[in-house]
């Protein structure tokens, strides 16, 4: 009863996901934002590194992808902050309600 | 074993309400310092969730890229962009009920999707053995380096690109360009881009403009430029 398996694993990686999800739609403040995607992007890690030791321990497939998500969340985080610096420079507000220049 | 079974779960639970707890502080906190502090707590804790499941490698890169280099990037994020009356103020944006009940759909249906039968594959003894005594560091490294070896180069690749990249995205244009791009941006029916004629005008206003700001040491002129860039930061003071 009280022994952790793999279902635990993915229900608390959805947990995280779902959370990162509202944040992501529903935050105001970009960089909120941002944080909130390096969450759904961790859910998924939790879920490659459950399975890849629960189903295939004898193979190291799913911890090398949680390494490059990894890498690709790091660069997203650093191009989405210039983006963020930039976004500021020109609209002096991180308020994703005022970035409506292509809205119409 | 039933030891090991409880202490495992202990860890499991501790582990997985913290993160919770912390993502949802990280989502609704009000202020945005404290949610990046938060952030810190959720990837230590999903560190101890990689440690559980025998990933020591990702444990110590997750502390390392994430817990301390992504979240320091993240409050020089909020630091350069210091916008405080706003940073204390609303978190959500206005239609919150409608991204609630996108949300608690899309919950909905994932955890119908991760209930799923599967099969446990048993460990088998030589890696026990090996897991037990130098853990998993070894056979990721040899993964990486003989299988996966073509995406882990790309992973390079991407990494420059996206040094690069960003470094390009958030620097400091010179005044002289802004202007322009303000003048034009309110000239837009007047300015023609098609017309050669006034695409080469804008050119040449362009790279004068350029060339008068220039810092100071960069050219050879005197007192008048020091007072025009006075005008220029007081301005900037203004605006801020």
């Amino acid at each position: 009863m009280f022994e952790v398996g793999l279902t635990h694993y993915i229900v608390l990686a959805t947990l995280l996901f779902a959370i990162g999800m509202y944040g992501v739609i529903a935050s105001r403040n970009v960089i909120r934002v941002l944080m909130s995607a390096e969450l759904m992007l961790n859910a998924v890690n939790i879920n490659f590194v459950a399975m890849n030791n629960y189903i295939r321990p004898d193979d190291m497939a799913g911890q090398v992808f949680a390494i490059f998500i990894l890498t690709v969340s790091a660069a997203e985080a650093a191009v989405g902050l210039a983006i963020v610096i930039a976004l500021f420079r020109s609209r002096n507000t991180v308020d994703m309600e005022k970035f409506n220049l292509l809205k119409w | 074993m039933t030891e090991k079974i409880l202490l495992d779960s202990t860890i499991f639970w501790a582990f997985a309400g913290l993160s919770v707890l912390a993502a949802l502080g990280v989502v609704f906190h009000r202020s945005i310092i404290y949610a990046a502090l938060m952030l810190i707590i959720v990837f230590l804790s999903i560190a101890g969730i990689f440690v559980l499941n025998n990933a020591d490698f990702l444990a110590i890169a997750q502390t390392v890229v994430y817990a301390v280099g992504l979240t320091i990037i993240l409050i020089f994020g909020v630091m350069f962009t210091g916008d405080r009356s706003f940073q204390d103020g609303t978190v959500s944006r206005g239609h919150y009920v409608l991204f609630g009940i996108i949300t608690v759909l899309t919950l909905g249906v994932l955890l119908r999707g991760s209930i799923f039968p599967y099969e446990i594959t048993k460990t088998p003894e030589y890696l026990v053995a090996v897991l037990q005594t130098q853990g998993s560091t070894a056979l990721l490294g040899q993964a990486l380096f003989s299988r996966f070896v073509l995406p882990f180069e790309l992973a390079s690749i991407l990494l420059l690109v996206a040094m690069i990249g960003s470094i390009v995205i958030a620097k400091k244009r010179f005044p002289a360009e802004d202007e322009l791009l303000g003048k034009t941006r309110y000239d837009i029916n007047t300015t023609s881009v098609l017309n050669p004629e006034a695409e080469q005008e804008f050119d040449e206003q362009f790279k004068r403009l350029v060339e008068e700001s220039k810092p100071r040491k960069m050219r050879n002129t005197g007192a008048d430029d020091i007072s025009d860039e006075e005008g220029e930061s007081s301005e900037m003071v203004g605006a801020k």
